[in-house]
């Protein structure tokens, strides 16, 4: 039984139509690449699924059990830890703060809990050490993006849901970033990740959906969407020879 | 330009009759209520109750413009009330003025202050309004209770005099009285014919969506300035015959509790109508006289009310009534109809490579990032010329540059050899240039013929025939995307496609020469946005020059002569689609490194 | 000189009042990104609550301030759930416009209730003070300054060393982040509207005994208090204290060296000025047009 399962999800944001009856699984254990332009519907699914927008219609199953009409707060208390878009580092607070603030699902976690969580984030992300009382809005980007996933995964989340870690990023920290990412798998954390970079996430993941307008067009192994027509003309166009 | 001169639409017959019939409606409560004083003798009492009530209203008229019309808080319109008040006191009383000149010098005042006021705070956001009104109001109080050698200080000023007219006196109060609703129809009349004419429009318009407003070619301060002055006018002309008709004032007549009551009457009959301000004075003047028993409490009802009204009737009981009104009557569309064509259909595309618009070296900075950088590239006239790049890459914030809603941190742009670097969003439509947005800015509470004769009606756009020819242009405009009958209905009754188009038309309704379009395609279905390609496709065959920002790679193929790549902010590429899409570099920025092969 | 340290010390516990209202205005702000404008009467309740618990009913002053700090505990909690939470998701101004109704009902409940006649509280100290060679220190003002200097360092090492405090600052950062963190922000909300006015309440028993109690004095705290926010820098907690403490040093100096009728307005001409020629306040960030 997968782990999380969409079943024609439509999400409408007042009259747009966002997602229109998306169907999906993730098998625990694997890393799911959610691929499409802008605009595709990719960050909306992840926000039906961590509470914030309600669906319209469809069904959203985690572990076997629904998620219709819990808030965020609840749904991370079940496992599902979303890492937003633009990383949202609190930027008033510093590295560490942010950091333990992830816990704050675990309701009755003993302090020397968090505490050893806290080094756990360290020893994965030793550049983040030297900041750890720097406030959130004087990092880089970079920096800022391994915050967001250090928070993420100290709720201990069985599902690890990322929205385009790699933007705004330099090519060196994106392969950094995706070392992690493949990292949190190797340690039993299933996760979703949302990419406009189609490349670097089809190289880590074990399966892609690939979204365009809310819909889902073609789904598969990275080496068969790799070589899609249809997947490449989903970024770049090129089904239509002229421009004129 | 534009010589729109069509033949009468049904879209003018029908408001030239509901026109008339609300003279007639006019006519008949002016007739009755200037009689009933005149014919029915009232005891002082009633007559007292007539006179505030009148005199109240007018006050409220001006909330309904700065608030209703145009989204601005007032907390001063007491403040406002008491200069006219007491300049008809002192004048009349200490200075032996004549009523009228006292009421013209009152009202001058109010005026003066209520620019200063506004010209100081009205740049700053809504909280600063806020409390530089009370603040003035606060000061005010003080000043009439403690400048005991001119004000007469917590005594008050008695002796008031009352005017004449041609010689005779109009001592007689149920004659003030008629005085008093001559003078509310004519302001009540003129505020209504505010609210449908250019400046009334262009004050919603910054109520409903200031940004986009000014993207429009709304000056959006100068606006604010002139609703916040005419409310402080209408507060001094209301004092003034205040003043007059109760012949005695305090400074406790004028403190922030009666800010707070003057808000409350047009916030309950409802803000955004002078219907709705009469209403709300009315009921709360004449309710809390036979509710007497609640005196002591009936301010905390006030306040109870302002909440719940705030909760459960925004629109206030006018507002709500006519909401009611506009769902069980369908609206008229405007079939059968002769619609004009748009101007720009009379021109056609020419051949030639004249630049339109030149931006070079162009960077925005926030802080250390670098959202646009040193980007240069040139727009020809009569092309459809794509931005494209991966999110984050600052499409959107060169767009936001090219508008004039950001500052540039450094570079210069020119359109038609001239420099529109330091331009205001106001000043560039001025110059030509319309846009539209990505998460469409339609003024939700005007109806889509509203909404386009505001992009009609932007400075530096000839039309003939004043309102009546830029209406005639709105149709023509909404005709062109092809929602004419659709003219008459509320903006927020329409498809998220259609709304696009009205955004569109509201562009058009300016005769732009260049259009800039954020993201036009976003959230249409395949269907709409190959509707959305023709559209663009006539419009570049009419020779205007289209620059767009879209994801959709295929909308971009159809459409573009000629595309600019950004990435981090900096042009990657830029050329003829058929080279740039091929690019290794604009490939790489989208899908990441070389192809990847495929490996079993 | 003397006269200048007494107005001094004087002016920093007036400004202490200022600085606890103007602190309770800017938490709810960051919070909820709404301005209270019935933050003043959280004081004004404060200062009834005592006249009616210690005057009128004659409990002895200690126990009156903790039901009183009790009674505003719930009086915010009630604030929130009926004046902000059903408008949370609407624009400013008909939230602006809820909070004067709430001022209007408290202020003319009180009234009702009360009558017009403004109340005293007698002094809570037996000595009335103390002299330092040409200064008076009056033990009420002592008392509001360190009660003052108490609740800022208190409430410094909340925000800065507890968790509560640490996810009270992220709900006011980024809400929707927070609540993806599994922070209740329904709960942080409510914290915030429960603290505000236990902080209004404590400005109200701290002034009550040197103002006379009347239905209107939370009214003027507020509007200076909310000045002195501005003044500060809006939205910075610093810039309320400073604010405030700055506030009431200008405008004791002015009434004793210019006008006492008017003393109520140099908090607004200043505001004037500071909107005039820097609106940002003293530690608020440069104010860009919206984009």
């Amino acid at each position: 039984m997968p782990l999380l399962e969409l079943d024609s999800v439509v999400v409408a944001y007042g009259k747009v139509e966002a997602l229109r009856g998306l169907t999906l699984q993730v098998e625990e254990g694997e890393i799911i690449a959610l691929l499409g332009s802008n605009g595709a519907g990719k960050s909306t699914t992840l926000r039906a699924i961590s509470g914030l927008v309600e669906p319209r219609s469809g069904s959203l199953r985690f572990a076997d059990r629904a998620l219709a009409r819990l808030g965020p707060e609840s749904i991370v208390r079940l496992g599902i830890a979303h890492v937003p878009e633009g990383r949202r580092v609190f930027p008033g607070l510093t590295v560490r703060e942010n950091i333990v603030l992830g816990a704050s699902n675990r309701r009755r976690a003993p302090k020397a809990e968090v505490a050893a969580d806290l080094e756990r984030m360290f020893a994965t992300f030793p550049e983040l050490r030297p900041f750890a009382d720097a406030l959130g809005w004087t990092l880089s980007g970079g920096q800022q993006q391994m915050v967001a996933i250090a928070r993420g995964l100290m709720s201990r989340p069985r599902l690890l849901m990322l929205d385009e870690p790699s933007l705004g990023l330099a090519p060196l920290v994106v392969q950094q970033v995706f070392r992690v990412i493949a990292d949190i798998r190797a340690n039993g954390t299933t996760v979703l990740l949302v990419e406009q970079n189609a490349h670097m996430a089809l190289s880590i993941a074990d399966r892609g959906y690939v979204l365009e307008t809310g819909r889902l067009v073609i789904q598969g192994k990275p080496a068969e969407l790799w070589n899609n027509e249809d997947v490449r003309a989903a970024y770049l166009g090129g089904r239509v020879t002229s421009a004129a | 330009m534009s010589g729109v001169s069509a033949p009468p639409t049904a879209l003018a017959e029908l408001a030239a009759r509901r026109e008339r019939r609300g003279w007639i409606l006019f006519a008949v409560a002016a007739i009755a209520t200037l009689v009933l004083p005149l014919a029915v003798p009232l005891q002082a009492y009633h007559l007292n109750i007539l006179m505030q009530a009148s005199t109240y209203a007018i006050a409220v008229f001006g909330l309904t413009i700065v608030l209703g019309y145009a989204g601005q808080i007032n907390l001063a319109q007491a403040a406002f009330f008491g200069i006219g008040a007491y300049s008809v006191a002192l004048g009349t009383a200490t200075y032996a003025m004549s009523f009228w000149v006292a009421l013209a010098i009152g009202t001058a005042f109010a005026a003066v202050a209520g620019a200063a006021l506004g010209l100081t705070s009205l740049r700053l956001g809504g909280h600063y309004l806020a409390m530089v009104t009370i603040s003035f109001q606060t000061i005010l109080s003080l000043v009439l209770a403690n400048w005991v050698s001119f004000t007469r200080g917590p005594d008050g000023v008695t002796g008031i005099h009352r005017p004449s007219i041609f010689g005779h006196a109009i001592a007689d109060s149920s004659h003030y009285l008629v005085l008093c609703i001559v003078a509310l129809y004519i302001v009540g009349y003129l505020v209504w014919r505010l609210g449908h004419s250019r400046l009334g429009r262009s004050m919603q318009a910054v109520r409903d969506n200031e940004l986009a407003a000014g993207v429009v070619g709304v000056n959006a301060y100068a606006t604010k300035v002139i609703a916040f002055t005419l409310s402080a006018v209408l507060g001094g002309f209301g004092g003034g015959l205040f003043a007059g008709g109760f012949a005695y004032v305090s400074p406790d007549q004028f403190s922030f509790n009666e800010s707070v009551v003057f808000l409350t009457m047009a916030l309950l009959g409802g803000v955004r109508s002078p219907f709705g301000a009469a209403l709300g004075t009315a009921l709360l003047i004449l309710l809390p006289e036979s509710l007497r028993f609640l005196k002591a409490v009936y301010l905390a009802v006030y306040g109870c009310a302002v909440i719940l009204i705030m909760v459960f009737m925004p629109e206030g009981i006018w507002g709500s009534f006519s909401a009611l009104k506009r769902r069980l009557r369908p609206v008229r569309s405007v079939v059968d109809d002769v619609v004009p064509p748009l101007p720009l259909t009379a021109r056609t595309a020419h051949a030639g490579d004249a630049t339109l618009l030149e931006v070079s070296s162009l960077s925005k900075h926030f802080g250390g990032l670098k959202a646009v950088d040193q980007v240069s590239f040139t727009v020809r006239a009569n092309t459809v010329h794509a931005l494209i790049g991966p999110n984050g890459s600052g499409k959107t914030t060169l767009l936001n540059v090219l508008s004039g809603i950001y500052v540039p941190t450094g570079g210069e742009m020119n359109f038609e050899g001239r420099s529109i670097t330091r331009l205001k969003p106001h000043e560039r439509a001025a110059n030509g240039i319309g846009r539209t947005f990505q998460n469409i800015r339609l003024f939700a509470a005007m109806s889509v013929i509203d909404n386009v004769i505001v992009g009609a009606q932007r400075r530096g756009n000839d039309v003939e025939g004043g309102d009546a020819g830029r209406r005639n242009l709105a149709l023509a405009a909404l005709g062109f995307v092809g929602l004419a009958s659709r003219a008459l209905d509320s903006v927020q009754g329409l498809s998220y496609g259609h709304q696009r188009l009205v955004e569109i038309a509201r562009a058009l309704a300016g005769n732009p020469r260049m259009l800039l379009l954020d993201e036009p395609g976003a959230g249409l279905n395949h269907h709409e946005k190959q509707e959305l390609v023709g559209l663009l496709k006539r419009l570049r065959g009419h020779g205007l020059t289209i620059f767009i920002i879209d994801h959709d790679m295929n909308l971009v193929e159809q459409l573009a002569d000629h595309i600019t790549v950004l990435n981090f902010g900096r042009r990657i590429a830029d050329g003829a689609p058929a080279e740039v899409l091929r690019h290794p570099e604009v490939i790489k920025a989208y899908l990441g490194e070389e192809a990847h092969r495929a490996v079993a | 000189m003397g006269i200048a340290l007494q107005l001094l010390f004087t002016g920093l516990g007036v400004g202490s009042i200022y600085a606890l209202v103007a602190l309770g205005f800017v938490l709810i702000y960051r919070a909820t990104n709404v301005v209270n404008f019935a933050q003043g009467d959280f004081a004004m309740l404060g200062a009834f609550a005592m006249v009616v618990l210690c005057i009128d009913i004659g409990i002895p002053y200690g126990v009156g301030i903790a039901i009183t700090i009790v009674a505003m505990a719930v009086i915010g909690a009630l604030f929130n759930l009926g004046v902000y939470y059903p408008l949370r998701h609407r624009s400013f101004l008909p939230v602006i416009i809820s909070t004067i109704g709430a001022s209007i009902l408290l202020e003319n409940g009180v009234l009702a209730a009360y009558g017009p006649r403004p109340q005293s509280l007698p002094g809570m100290f037996e000595t009335q003070g103390f002299s330092v060679g040409p200064v008076f220190f009056d033990s009420q003002y002592l008392l509001i300054v360190g009660v003052g200097i108490l609740l800022f360092g208190l409430q410094y090492l909340f925000f800065e060393h507890t968790i509560l405090g640490k996810k009270m600052q992220a709900t006011s950062q980024d809400k929707e982040m927070a609540s993806l963190l599994g922070i209740p922000v329904a709960t942080m909300i409510m914290l915030t509207f429960v603290y505000s006015a236990v902080l209004g309440g404590i400005a109200g028993i701290l002034v009550a005994p040197i103002l006379f109690v009347s239905v209107s004095m939370g009214s003027s705290i507020a509007l200076k208090a909310f000045a002195a926010s501005i003044i500060g820098g809006f939205g910075d907690v610093r810039g309320a204290i400073v604010g405030g403490l700055a506030l009431g040093v200008v405008e004791t100096f002015g009434a004793a060296y210019i006008s006492v009728p008017y003393k109520d307005a140099f908090a607004f001409l200043v505001l004037f000025f500071f909107l005039l020629v820097r609106p940002q306040g003293i530690f608020g960030e440069k104010i860009s047009e919206k984009a």
